[in-house]
């Protein structure tokens, strides 16, 4: 017996467009491998048509970025009566905004480092430019890290050592959004800390921890292999891991996420850890982080889609 | 549970060094498809093969195959064909150059010749020089031998001699491989080298004894202005390459390269090794769209094309760019040049124009050491001219956007307001 039909989003217009269609492409021959019927979709103008001649059963978000993490598809989907893999439109919305989602940690005692959001209406308006000069005062001095507040895969985002360099860092960032993010630096050990909705609620599983050899873990350290150490789990004491695990559960229920989530974040050397930020698509390629996660907690790459799929049937109506 | 390194490419470590700086960047390689079908594309130096007559050419290969199969499905010799280059001295003498066919050897493209000089001249650290901005190939084709690129800055008359001389100053005598110059048309600059800086840049390599390479795809199409002679045409000792790829098409993949004897005999050793000798199909194929003086009608219908969409991009510049940004105007070729305030980062920009439905290549590509960030190629050989206009507003919408934004800062003091450079 043939399995239920699935419809793959990929591609669209993001700027992740690429990183997508190859999350995209994997996640098809999972499915498939699994028994599914697949079709594969590049988000284009003719998306709506094709569901509504197709009829899935439901659709995977292989989609990256802009329109495909920040509430738009889900919400798209919602009033064509499809269901869908990954949180709702809200949690979407407001994981997708890294200001928002900061406020919110803030509200809830999640540690999230200090910041100040942006706007470029702010600067062409308001005289924001004036006010550069409170930044160190603001968040304890230098360096500071610059990044675009609605934006995925770290494209924009700049380490930012000195005042001189702070206004070219927001020019960057700025071309990728409309808001920029300054946000102390945090140094410590970075984190990406993958959460999969199980039936007993939320499960983390092993934190990644990322070590760029450049020290910035941006779009280049990213998706350039060699570029980037991971170590799975990460190399931290049972304390600590259990600290980590607590908050991106924390995080993934805060937002309202379901289904999975993606908590990104830094443990100083300290040993406090601060929530950066929250993925609502986590990347599914070769070298993304989700499916290392998953592998190291016995996970296969098809367990995880697999799974996912199943819990969007489970929400048909 | 113990902690695995994960390692994706299992080879890595194992790669040769040369190859550790040859790279791509992530974010050109996301924009390098443009598969958007509403895309208006100035990133790619791609002819409009659809000029040539798709008849012409197709008699000429099933000619190659019927009439001369023995030949053109066999191996050649490395050289490549006597005909072909019996014809390319015949090209070459139109512009000055008189040499026998025996002083050329063709080579897969233009491209194919400067990986084989690359190999024949550069040790790890030697030093090259080359205009600044410069081809991305020829980056790339360098890179691979792991030399150390000097880029001399350029103005609307070319490379910059002056700055040329004071480098070879500084490097002494031989203290260069060779020096690398697109004269014509530059890409990307779009700017001609002037006929006295021809001579003054030959009298330095004389004195500094570098040797000179002069890349010329670009030569045949000049929309307007007087044909200025090639450096080989001042000078024997010029490396000289040429290219079939903007005369006919890049599709079959035909340069060539000439240069002294010594030289010519080491560039033969390498590309035996590389290929043993070039498609004899391509070439024969070549040979019979070549003979008579069609092709020359063809030619003149190309560029006229490509002066036409020149012409366009030129006025929508004027029309919609921002007073802040400075250009070209190339009196042939396929590029302009945009230069824009300082500060203002190109790589990002692009992310935006791609959302505009627009793509341009970012100007740090064109540069070994992470300048030309304001800057930008603008290719206007492939877009139609309605298409041309429309896409050139577009990236002035995103250039817009953005200079409010940097007027902004310089209103506030935060960034410094300086007098820009001319492009």
């Amino acid at each position: 017996m043939s399995k239920e039909k699935v419809a793959v989003l990929m591609g669209g217009r993001s700027l992740e467009r690429e990183v997508s269609l190859a999350s995209g492409r994997r996640v098809t021959d999972a499915l498939q491998e699994r028994g599914y019927k697949v079709i594969a979709l590049d988000v284009t103008a003719d998306l709506v048509q094709t569901l509504r001649a197709e009829k899935p059963d439901c659709c995977y978000i292989a989609l990256h970025g802009k329109y495909g993490e920040d509430g738009t598809i889900q919400e798209l989907l919602e009033f064509l009566g499809i269901t869908y893999t990954g949180p709702g439109v809200v949690a979407s919305a407001l994981a997708w905004d890294k200001s928002v989602a900061k406020y919110l940690f803030v509200q809830e005692g999640v540690g999230t480092p200090p910041w100040i959001t942006l706007t470029a209406d702010a600067f062409k308006e308001m005289g924001a430019a004036t006010a550069l000069d409170l930044v160190p005062g603001e968040l304890g001095g230098f360096p500071v890290a610059v990044k675009p507040s609605k934006q995925g895969s770290a494209l924009g985002l700049a380490k930012v050592e000195s005042a001189q360099e702070l206004p070219e860092a927001l020019l960057t960032a700025l071309s990728y959004g409309e808001a920029a993010i300054i946000e102390r630096w945090i140094d410590g050990c970075e984190l990406a800390v993958s959460v999969l909705d199980a039936e007993g609620g939320p499960q983390v599983l092993p934190p990644v921890e990322i070590e760029a050899k450049s020290g910035l873990f941006d779009f280049n350290a990213m998706y350039t292999a060699g570029e980037t150490d991971y170590f799975v789990p990460a190399r931290l004491d049972e304390a600590h891991a259990a600290i980590v695990e607590d908050l991106a559960s924390r995080v993934h229920v805060l937002l309202g996420c379901r289904d999975v989530s993606r908590v990104d974040m830094v443990m100083a050397e300290d040993g406090t850890a601060y929530v950066l930020e929250c993925n609502t698509s986590p990347g599914m390629t070769e070298t993304s982080l989700l499916p290392m996660a998953a592998e190291a907690a016995g996970l296969t790459f098809q367990d995880v889609v697999e799974r996912l799929v199943r819990a969007a049937l489970s929400r048909r109506s | 549970m113990g902690t695995a390194r994960v390692v994706f490419d299992r080879w890595e470590g194992r790669y040769a060094e040369r190859l550790s700086d040859v790279r791509s960047s992530a974010v050109r390689d996301l924009f390098a498809a443009a598969s958007r079908p509403d895309m208006i594309s100035f990133s790619g130096g791609m002819p409009y093969v659809d000029g040539v007559p798709a008849h012409v050419v197709a008699d000429a290969a099933h000619d190659a195959i019927v009439e001369q199969g023995s030949c053109a499905l066999q191996y050649g010799s490395s050289e490549g064909r006597p005909e072909l280059r019996a014809f390319v001295t015949e090209l070459m003498a139109e512009i000055g150059v008189r040499l026998p066919a025996d002083d050329i050897i063709v080579t897969a493209g233009a491209q194919q010749a400067l990986d084989l000089l690359a190999k024949v001249f550069i040790n790890p650290g030697d030093v090259v020089i080359a205009e600044g901005p410069t081809y991305v190939g020829a980056l790339q084709a360098f890179s691979a031998y792991q030399p150390d690129i000097r880029c001399i800055p350029m103005d609307d008359q070319g490379m910059r001699t002056d700055l040329l001389e004071r480098e070879l100053q500084r490097l002494g005598r031989r203290g260069a491989k060779f020096i690398y110059t697109i004269p014509n048309f530059q890409n990307p600059g779009g700017v001609t080298l002037s006929a006295e800086r021809r001579r003054r840049l030959l009298e330095l390599a004389r004195a500094y004894d570098i040797p000179v390479i002069e890349d010329d795809p670009y030569g045949r199409l000049r929309f307007e202005g007087g044909h200025i002679k090639p450096l080989r045409a001042l000078d024997d000792e010029v490396i000289y390459l040429g290219t079939f790829s903007k005369i006919f098409a890049p599709g079959l993949r035909l340069g060539w390269v000439t240069a002294p004897r010594p030289i010519l005999s080491k560039v033969l050793l390498v590309k035996q090794a590389a290929d043993l000798c070039g498609s004899a199909f391509a070439q024969v194929v070549a040979e019979r769209y070549f003979a008579g003086s069609r092709w020359r009608r063809t030619l003149q219908g190309l560029t006229r094309t490509y002066g036409e969409r020149r012409d366009a991009m030129l006025a929508a510049l004027e029309e919609h760019f921002p007073p802040e940004a400075h250009w070209t105007r190339p009196e042939g070729g396929f590029f302009v040049w945009v230069e824009l305030p300082e500060f203002l980062d190109t790589d990002a920009m692009l992310a935006e124009a791609v959302e505009h439905g627009v793509t341009f290549v970012p100007g740090t590509g064109f540069f070994p050491d992470g300048r030309g960030r304001n800057s930008m190629r603008l290719a206007f050989c492939y877009a139609e001219p309605e298409r041309i206009d429309e896409g050139i507003r577009r990236l002035a919408e995103v250039l817009e956007d953005r200079l409010e934004l940097y007027r902004a800062f310089i209103a506030a003091g935060a960034i410094p307001s300086r007098a820009e450079g001319a492009a």
